[in-house]
């Protein structure tokens, strides 16, 4: 069982690898788009698991990019270095915010993060001079110099590792101490678990994928604007993968992703105008009648079939 | 020797004092009851103890150290344990990874570590499936779960908050077995409880509170007979 399972990751692993070799530029410009979704849809879904519902994902991801850009174009550094420099900025501003914030809950919390957002996107529009204001950014040395393979592949490795990271997440003590605090705040810190610690950690560990994922994908293109890197798409559309997919899990956002993203470009073929109509319909039906998510879903039906064979 | 002393503790929610100018001390080893009517301040006192709640005034001392500003993942890993008055099971969690976030972090185990020490404290305390998730479990393996993680924190001290009621009289029988082994293990327990026979058979020393202040202290069979016992319990009529 566990040799088969191994078995079908190296299999999908090398097919997602392969894939540029076999298609043609406009899917891997899909494939590009539904990975970058599917990172943040993950690190969304990661904080999810802690009880706490956080709005900040476009905020972290437009600053990453912001970040990738400026570092390329008025540093000089290469786009490599200007992608783990957009990490770390995510990561060290989500530290100090989360020091602060992470003291509210449920709704206050989340609205702060909502609130995030705005505020860092005000801030970047009236720094003129640093971030080109209102009417965004460009630079002319991209990553890999437009080489959309390349790019392919390094948001792939970032998928991967953010995967990694999602997995460890819930195979380690982490698990315990963050489902513990999902479950009961006053039984988890009762119990020695040093709630505002976690908490933090999984915070930062979250905006610094975000951020990195967030100045990849604006380096691919060297541009960025202050609407449009902020934009709430960044925000809702993992949170909506995410549930289609199945929360607290990381094969759901995975799952929801490559559902939403196929099908939205899918649509987009078939019916140019008003395809987000039938996108929308589709998110609501999956949440309505699929409560757990296409992962939940299928889990309760395979569990369903073992209990059966079971009591057989 | 006393392992816990209160001095002078007071708490206040807003206009209503909970509890008023506690002094007390638990010793070493001892089965102490905090009994007292409905709104006396026994589960405050516990939640002040273990840190849910901070005090208004006065100082707790555990173990000759001050514990009166520590968090209460801090106080879990000085020896502190406690269980809740309204069970509250991790209910994402199965049987046996509930009594391991116990032993994870308030003993700082390693993941295989706390999960043997798991399993082997649902044997002890007669949990039959470790591997059950927790939407049909009986009331009584969710009593046992709370004491098992309790226990999985390696306490020196365990406080049980009402963990006999809504018990029938053979499991009230097996759980006062069960406190009996925990406290052959060397732990010091206060247990908190409405079910007075329980009280009288297993404790050596209770403590009365009524109103959040310190009515009676000694063994239940003398503290059962005083007059402003009883008047509190019953009524002046009584």
């Amino acid at each position: 069982m566990k040799i088969t399972k191994s078995l079908v990751i190296i299999m999908l692993l090398i097919a997602a690898a392969l894939l540029p070799v076999v298609t043609e530029a406009y899917f891997i410009s899909v494939a590009i788009t539904i990975l970058t979704f599917m990172t943040l849809s993950i690190s969304w879904d990661m904080m999810l698991r802690t009880g706490q519902l956080s709005f900040g994902t476009a905020g972290f991801f437009g600053l990453g990019g912001y970040t990738g850009i400026i570092a390329v174009a008025d540093f000089g550094v290469d786009p490599l270095v200007g992608i783990i420099l957009g990490g770390l900025l995510a990561g060290g501003v989500s530290l100090l915010l989360g020091m602060a914030i992470l003291r509210l809950r449920g709704l206050y919390f989340a609205i702060t993060t909502m609130a995030l957002a705005s505020v860092f996107m005000v801030i970047i529009r009236n720094l003129n001079k640093l971030t080109g204001g209102p009417s965004g950014k460009i630079v002319y040395t991209t990553l890999f110099n437009y080489d959309s393979v390349k790019v392919y592949w390094l948001m792939l490795g970032i998928t991967v590792g953010t995967i990694v990271v999602s997995e460890v997440f819930q195979r380690t003590r982490v698990h315990f101490a963050i489902d513990s605090i999902r479950a009961d705040e006053t039984v988890a810190k009762s119990h020695g678990v040093n709630i505002y610690k976690y908490l933090i950690f999984v915070f930062v560990v979250t905006s610094i994928i975000q951020g990195v994922i967030g100045s990849t994908y604006a380096l691919q293109y060297g541009f960025v604007y202050p609407e449009s890197s902020f934009s709430a798409h960044y925000l809702l559309l993992p949170i909506a993968m995410a549930l289609v997919g199945g929360i607290y899990s990381t094969i759901g956002p995975v799952l929801g992703a490559i559902i939403l993203g196929l099908s939205s470009e899918y649509l987009k073929l078939i019916m140019p105008y008003g395809h987000l109509i039938i996108y929308g319909v589709i998110i609501v039906v999956v949440v309505l009648f699929l409560p757990n998510g296409v992962y939940g879903a299928i889990k309760d039906v395979t569990g369903f079939r073992k209990r059966r064979l079971e009591e057989r | 020797m006393s392992i816990l002393k209160l001095d002078k503790v007071t708490k206040r929610f807003g206009g209503l004092v909970a509890v008023d100018n506690v002094s007390m001390e638990i010793q070493q080893g001892e089965i102490l009851g905090l009994i007292g009517p409905n709104g006396a301040g026994k589960t405050t006192l516990t939640n002040l103890i273990s840190g849910v709640h901070m005090v208004s005034e006065g100082k707790i001392i555990f173990d000759g150290i001050d514990i009166t500003f520590l968090p209460a993942h801090k106080r879990c890993n000085l020896g502190i344990a406690r269980t809740f008055q309204i069970a509250r099971p991790l209910k994402n969690l199965t049987v046996v990874e509930n009594i391991m976030v116990g032993g994870l972090f308030g003993n700082g185990e390693k993941l295989k570590e706390s999960k043997k020490s798991a399993l082997m404290l649902c044997e002890t305390i007669g949990l039959e499936e470790p591997d059950q998730t927790l939407d049909k479990i009986t009331v009584l393996d969710i009593k046992k779960i709370e004491i098992a993680r309790a226990m999985a924190t390696k306490p020196k001290i365990l406080f049980l908050d009402e963990v006999m009621s809504g018990l029938n009289m053979d499991e009230t029988r097996e759980m006062i077995d069960t406190v009996r082994k925990i406290r052959g293990t060397g732990v010091t327990i206060c247990i908190i409880e409405h079910v007075m026979s329980v009280i009288r058979e297993i404790t050596e020393r209770v403590i009365v509170l009524d109103r959040g202040t310190i009515l009676a202290e000694g063994p239940y069979s003398e503290v059962s007979q005083q007059h402003n016992v009883i008047t509190a319990y019953l009524g002046e009529d009584a």
